[in-house]
């Protein structure tokens, strides 16, 4: 019984170094990315919108600011995150064409709302500042 | 940028001998039906689950119906534990249960980060009032292409017991999905192993409600498409994530 056991682990074991390896090939390849940062607080996104270029893969960094658990969510993106509360939570999304891609948080689906625009640019919009990026995040998409 | 072009052609490389290894290897080994569900990489933390998944094969010897239940809870950010109680109908038309097993899931990527997305699974089952054993690893890859999204599962299996031979078998499974509406997602999916290949359509969707409630579903139509595989396989699943 043992014996056996130790031989299927063995074949597990053997199967997972093979995928690292393969995994290694996978993770080299990548190259550093534009980096996008967004806010949650009272369970609304500030900016509510975001502007990235298309055809380019992008680093989102959320900063979840409230004490509650949120989930970013969004079918258009095809991402699902949990937000834990006071951390930050980075989702890599793209690359995607050019349009209008909704995401929300699952637990406040009716405030916490927002929206990433795909340009054709390869200079995306300057990120906005805090105060800026406040003022923009009060006009919600909803 | 040469260099990541390169790594990109290696990328295509591994993804496509990861196909062609589990495809000819599943050809070796043949007594059962391989034919269940198309495993995606993802864990979410915090994550319980409960699922119940039906199985149905009809051909002009046979006549196999399977259900499983099962309930699932993520331990951490990226690995997921599932326990299963598998019902089978006997040869005197009783259901009863078959087997249990235990399932580990292991997100290795973070979704999007890399070229693809990788996990892995590890399973052991245990056949009820028998002392066979099987256990399996496998690797589960998605790589998204705009709106569809494709995912290989490959599967290498160890058996053995009193009552069935001890060896070792391979499984593969593709899906390929156009998430069109977070309701209705229509796919094609390909199974092959245990001297079966089968193809044919299948269709899932997902409801979400307050939080991470969310009740997901799909449904698969599998036509046997070679001499040895024959016959049409119903499978369904209705998972409930709260």
């Amino acid at each position: 019984m043992i014996d056996k056991l130790l031989k299927g682990f063995l074949n597990a074991y053997t199967l997972t170094v093979l995928i690292n390896l393969l995994c290694l090939f996978s993770l080299t390849a990548e190259a550093k990315r534009p980096e996008f940062h967004l806010a949650l607080k009272n369970h609304l996104f500030y900016p509510a919108k975001i502007t990235i270029p298309r055809n380019k893969k992008v680093k989102l960094v959320i900063l979840n600011h409230d004490h509650s658990v949120e989930e970013f969510d969004s079918f258009d993106l095809n991402r699902e995150k949990v937000l834990f509360p006071k951390q930050e939570a980075i989702i890599f999304i793209g690359p995607l064409p050019e349009g209008e891609y909704q995401f929300f948080g699952e637990y406040h689906p009716n405030s916490a709302r927002g929206k990433v625009i795909v340009v054709d640019t390869q200079i995306p919009k300057k990120e906005l500042d805090d105060e800026t990026a406040l003022k923009e995040g009060e006009q919600h998409v909803n | 940028m040469k260099a990541i072009q390169l790594m990109n052609q290696s990328c295509w490389f591994n993804f496509i001998s990861a196909i062609l290894l589990f495809s000819f290897s599943a050809m070796v080994h043949a007594d059962g039906v391989v034919v269940d569900k198309v495993y995606h990489p993802y864990v979410l933390p915090n994550e319980r689950e409960v699922e119940w998944r039906l199985f149905s094969l009809q051909d002009s010897e046979d006549n196999k119906f399977a259900q499983r239940f099962a309930y699932g809870q993520s331990l951490t950010d990226s690995l997921m534990l599932e326990l299963y109680l598998v019902g089978e109908r006997d040869a005197n038309d009783n259901f009863k249960l078959s087997s249990y097993e235990i399932e580990a899931r292991w997100m290795l990527t973070e979704q999007g980060e890399y070229w693809a997305d990788w996990g892995l699974l590890f399973e052991i089952e245990k056949e009820h009032r028998q002392k066979n054993w099987e256990i399996t690893s496998g690797v589960l890859i998605e790589k998204e292409f705009g709106r569809t999204s494709l995912t290989l599962n490959g599967f290498i299996i160890y058996e053995w017991g009193n009552t069935i031979i001890s060896e070792f078998e391979t499984e593969f499974r593709l899906q390929y999905r156009y998430r069109y509406l977070e309701q209705f997602q229509p796919a094609i999916e390909l199974y092959s192993g245990e001297n079966y290949l089968g193809i044919g359509p299948a269709f899932m969707g997902i409801q979400r409600f307050n939080g991470q409630k969310q009740l997901k579903w799909e449904a698969g139509f599998i036509t046997g498409v070679d001499s040895r595989s024959k016959g049409h396989i119903l499978r369904m699943a209705i998972e409930y994530e709260f």
